[in-house]
């Protein structure tokens, strides 16, 4: 169902380029015969539909081949962020309790060597048919879990088709178009790339990694290869903006820009906004489970410097509530995850009546709906959402502490940071708690300052006074 | 100015390596450094040493390690 659009462009435009990347270049009857062949492979394993299949491999052309393999041999994909540590990976090949984990050449060492297919090694044949219905999984997304472990949102093939399809309207993408792909597969952003740009018929141009440390040859890159949208975090783009040597660059070719993941600074949106005058930007806004939620076209004249720009209208299909005691966001309507994936199965997070509460602050003004942060304790730490209970957790199963607290320190351009307050026996350090984060969590959930406490503060009733203890971190 | 770099870059981008243990010439890049810091780091930079780093020279070399940012730094004050 999801890939429809994509299947007729292979019928359609067989011989045009689908995706491009350094020294490597697929058309869409090459990308969909390779497809094909580890479809096949994963039947002949004995996938079943709707069963979980995880993708250890970098975002480019050899990860898209094994993410439409899995889809079309029926499976929901599961792609991996491999600069997770092991222990990290091997926990969420176990809960999303996955069949097969695809890649290329040898597995890893923490893999059972018996779910691993590498997917050069599988031979050219044709899969049998799977029907797949709009409430079919197609993918379970990872991100940092409440609970104190990761945990998977688990999208339908309905609910990414519906962004996707919104999306590629949005912008009007036609066969003409030369996308640029940044986001890896593990962000709900690469949907667009995947379904909505290889749906429209157009190539995707995946960035050479090397090129985002190097804005001015980012900047030409971009130029050289006609890329005519993108759409990436304001990250990328700030620093694109700001040291992109956009005044010898004109990115002539560039029509739309879209953005997510995390706020646009309005300075710095605005200095991109005067570099390419005749680029379209729209703000995207939306938690992984709702994908895209809300959207804004951005006004240039609108932009003020010490002004956040709104999150702006209601986008694909969606229902928007704001609950009038606590300003939270409640979204329902077609872009929304299924739920929860959790021991094999779903646990659904929206209510009777099909809203799911996102934790978010809104308000609406002047028909535009504006955030105004988080509810909850959730951080948003350079694009990545982080549960301090998740750190906490760790941290907790360390000998020697006693007691621990993680809070969001608010930065500049990284969004928030974590820091971590801790209460520990003698026998502990500061230096081997550091070292044992290290191989447990992802570099963007390490605390960035460590504070010891003989004890933590706590409120009369015995709760944390999470106020006093950022007043102190800050000190 | 090294030691200026070496607090900032250990204090606000990198969290996870051991400061005193990290050497001159080792690889910044593999220890963390993305985009972002890279970023953060030539703002840091140019207020601080009250330089203009030119933007075709922001490249994975000059940014390497310690002593290559020192190098680059000195170079375009």
């Amino acid at each position: 169902m999801l890939l429809e659009l994509f299947l007729l462009q292979c019928r359609q435009r067989p011989d045009s380029l689908a995706l491009w990347e350094q020294d490597r270049h697929l058309t869409y009857g090459k990308l969909i015969r390779q497809a094909h062949t580890v479809a096949a492979s994963l039947q002949a394993r004995n996938i079943q539909p709707g069963q979980p299949v995880a993708i250890h491999l970098d975002r480019g052309i050899d990860a898209a081949i094994a993410i439409f393999g899995a889809l079309l041999a029926g499976a929901c994909y599961v792609p991996l962020d491999l600069k997770n540590p092991p222990a990290r990976l091997a926990f969420i090949v176990a809960d999303a309790q996955v069949g097969v984990v695809l890649g290329t050449a040898k597995a890893p060492a923490w893999l059972d060597t018996d779910l691993w297919l590498d997917i050069d090694s599988c031979p050219e044949a044709i899969p049998q048919p799977i029907e797949t219905s709009s409430e079919s999984l197609a993918a379970i997304l990872y991100t940092s879990g409440s609970t104190g472990q990761p945990r998977g949102v688990a999208l339908s093939h309905g609910a990414i088709a519906a962004f996707a399809n919104w999306a590629s309207g949005l912008v009007d993408l036609s066969p003409d178009d030369r996308i640029a792909s940044s986001t890896p597969f593990f962000f709900d952003l690469s949907t667009f790339d995947l379904y909505g740009v290889l749906g429209a018929g157009a190539s995707l141009h995946f960035i050479p990694s090397t090129l985002t440390t190097a804005p001015a040859r980012l900047s030409a890159w971009l130029q050289e290869q006609a890329i005519t949208g993108w759409y990436t975090v304001p990250l990328l783009l700030a620093f694109l903006a700001y040291k992109g040597n956009l005044a010898q660059t004109p990115l002539n070719n560039l029509r739309f820009l879209l953005f997510a993941g995390e706020v646009f600074p309005t300075p710095a949106l605005m200095d991109l906004a005067a570099s390419l005058p005749r680029t379209a930007l729209y703000n995207l806004f939306g938690p992984t489970e709702t994908n895209v939620c809300c959207y804004w076209q951005v006004q240039r004249e609108r932009l003020v410097a010490d002004q956040a720009i709104p999150i702006g209208l209601p986008a694909a299909g969606c229902e928007l509530h704001i609950e009038p005691e606590t300003s939270e966001l409640w979204v329902r309507g077609p872009t929304l995850a299924n739920g929860y994936w959790s021991e094999g199965g779903l646990r659904p997070f929206q209510n009777d009546q099909g809203w799911y509460a996102t934790g978010d602050r809104v308000s609406l003004e002047n028909g535009e709906y504006r955030f105004h942060g988080r509810l909850g304790r959730m951080l948003k730490c350079s694009g990545y959402r982080v549960e301090p209970a998740e750190i906490e957790a760790a941290v907790n199963a360390l000998p020697g502490v006693m007691d621990c607290a993680v809070v969001g320190m608010d930065d500049p351009t990284a969004g928030q940071r974590p820091a971590l307050a801790l209460v520990f026996e003698p026998e502990m350090t500061i230096a081997e708690i550091r070292k044992v984060l290290s191989k447990q969590l992802p570099p963007y959930m390490q605390p960035s300052r460590y504070l010891v406490l003989d004890e933590l503060p706590r409120l009369a009733n015995g709760k944390l006074d999470y106020q006093r203890l950022r007043t102190i971190l800050e000190g | 100015m090294k030691e200026k770099l070496k607090t900032f870059i250990f204090s606000e981008l990198i969290y996870h390596e051991d400061p005193s243990s990290f050497g001159d010439d080792d690889d910044l890049l593999e220890a963390g450094l993305d985009s972002m810091g890279i970023m953060r780091l030539i703002m840091f930079a140019e207020k601080e040493f009250g330089v203009t780093l030119p933007d075709t020279e922001i490249e994975p070399d000059n940014v390497q390690s310690l002593n290559a940012l020192e190098r680059w730094i000195k170079q375009a004050a």
